[in-house]
């Protein structure tokens, strides 16, 4: 809710996509250049092999009063300062899909000419969709393999619980809408105490109770190490993805 | 460990050729090679004998326990009841206390728990709480707990003897001294542990605290996660409790074979410093016995 929809153009070049930011009440194009002269921020979202076509399209257009946010996956800084005006400031984003729900977790980087007015701009739009933060270029892989695909794990977890508690005898729907009731409930926990995941974990865990117990499952199947290797996979792909 | 001064105790075993005798006898404990002597003359008796061996000692000396005796056993897995079971032939109220400690204590770092009997007051148990904290960390628990404890700190040592080697091989490997390794190895779980009874924090926070991104430490934890570390040493405690359990369950049906009593030898001795002591009114025995039968 911090910019008007009218003030917001999208381009795509067919309808497919435009139909959502239509019904936001966004003014809606086919064309690319016409976003560049008639805006000052300007978000690049397009899947990785499109965008320098894109780029070589704009360039002409790009000045010195603009700000070019990429939100493309695997496309370094130095990437897109190349691809653009020497004097263009660009900042790279990633963000994840709970953005779409006001929850999301954002992290982004600066480029050469990008300075503190223009970081603090992006932050501040972009914290009304969730947790935004600069970082350093270096950490937007891991910002991947942690939140971006992190995302995935934890559907897979919310399915994994309600799966266990059909097997108990409770109806899938109302399982699997507790499953993620109790994610939802510790996570906020977790990011309104500030305490350590161990003390909170502790906290739950009468002695000889039913939550240490599980726990112990838990460990045995090593998920702490098996959901390390996760992180660690999708970083890594994202690290070799942006090198093709 | 400077609570007790050595004269008023009296350890008494049938055998004197074992070592523990000679080590009791150069601290300037009295020295006796009869069970009934040593009871005559103390006021807080310690057994410190094998499970197997209890009900026999129990036997010999319950006609000389009186009233203001306090029996203190650390036999693992042998239950307050079966204890006041077998005195109370002997006596109407047996004054009981069920302790468990570690190894450690050799060192005065000792963990040690103690469970008060049906007729030990609230002074016997502190009594025996500051007798064992000279050698030590010592509380109260509910007697039910105690096989979790013996899971947890009567086998821990062991546990942390098995982690300090592999750590030396580790160093070793990596291109150390042996002795060294050890003595590093060793430092680092002593700093480590130190650091926590210490500390306000958990112990993740502090696990935390040592892990720079993408470092070394990291890399190494992530090695134990996928070994699954946490969930072994879950186990340990589990199966070592749970070990305990059955063996007072085997104890309780007097299922003790002879040659088990044949082979028995002195088990656990609580060493304390002969150096000057607050005077006590109480004096401490520690039994031990070896049957000379078959």
């Amino acid at each position: 809710g911090k910019v008007p929809a009218s003030n917001i153009l999208a381009s795509a070049p067919s309808d497919k996509n435009l139909d959502a930011w239509r019904e936001l009440g966004c003014r809606t194009t086919h064309c690319n250049l016409e976003v560049v002269h008639r805006s000052t921020l300007v978000f690049l979202a397009t899947k990785p092999h499109i965008l320098p076509g894109v780029l070589e399209e704009i360039r002409p257009a790009v000045g010195p009063h603009h700000i070019v946010v990429s939100l493309v996956a695997g496309v370094t800084i130095q990437t897109l300062q190349r691809l653009l005006p020497p004097w263009t400031k660009v900042l790279r984003i990633m963000p994840n899909l709970p953005c779409v729900v006001q929850a999301g977790a954002m992290v982004f980087s600066r480029g050469s000419n990008a300075g503190d007015e223009e970081a603090a701009l992006l932050k501040s739009l972009l914290s009304s969709c969730g947790l935004c933060e600069e970082v350093p270029e270096s950490y937007i892989d891991i910002h991947t393999g942690l939140s971006g695909s992190g995302v995935a794990y934890v559907y897979l977890f919310a399915e994994a619980l309600a799966e266990g508690a059909v097997k108990m005898g409770m109806p899938g729907a109302l399982a699997s809408r507790i499953a993620a009731q109790t994610l939802l409930g510790a996570a906020k926990m977790l990011l309104e105490t500030g305490e350590h995941p161990a003390k909170l974990r502790g906290d739950v865990c009468t002695p000889g109770g039913t939550t240490i117990y599980a726990l112990h499952q838990l460990e045995k199947g090593a998920l702490r190490a098996t959901v390390m290797d996760a992180v660690e996979a999708a970083t890594n792909r994202a690290c070799d993805m942006a090198k093709d | 460990a400077g609570v007790l001064a050595a004269h008023k105790i009296t350890a008494s075993s049938p055998d004197t050729d074992l070592p523990t005798v000679s080590g009791l006898r150069k601290m300037g404990v009295n020295f006796t090679v009869s069970n009934k002597d040593t009871v005559k003359s103390s006021d807080v008796l310690f057994l410190a004998v094998k499970p197997p061996i209890i009900p026999f000692i129990l036997e010999e000396v319950g006609p000389d326990i009186e009233a203001r005796h306090i029996v203190v056993s650390c036999a693992a897995g042998v239950t307050i009841s079966s204890i006041e079971k077998k005195l109370s032939a002997f006596c109407p109220t047996p004054k009981v206390i069920r302790c468990m400690t570690n190894t450690p204590v050799i060192v005065r770092e000792g963990a040690t728990v103690y469970a008060t009997g049906t007729h030990a007051d609230v002074e016997d148990g502190k009594l025996l709480e500051q007798l064992m904290a000279s050698v030590g960390f010592c509380t109260e628990v509910e007697e039910d707990l105690i096989d979790a404890v013996t899971g947890l700190s009567g086998s821990g040592p062991a546990y942390a003897f098995t982690a300090l080697d592999a750590l030396a091989d580790g160093g070793v490997k990596m291109g150390l001294p042996r002795r060294l390794a050890v003595r590093l190895g060793a430092q680092a779980l002593l700093g480590a542990a130190k650091m926590l009874l210490e500390s306000e924090q958990h112990p993740g926070q502090l696990k935390d605290n040592v892990c720079s991104p993408g470092g070394a430490t990291i890399h190494a934890l992530h090695f134990l996660e996928s070994g699954g570390f946490r969930s072994l040493l879950i186990n340990a405690v589990e199966a070592s409790c749970i070990r305990t359990r059955e063996l007072q369950h085997l104890a309780d049906q007097e299922k003790i074979s002879p040659a088990a009593i044949k082979k028995t030898l002195l088990d656990k001795v609580k060493l304390e410093s002969p150096s000057l002591s607050v005077a006590s009114a109480s004096k401490v025995s520690l039994f031990t016995h070896k049957s000379k039968k078959n």
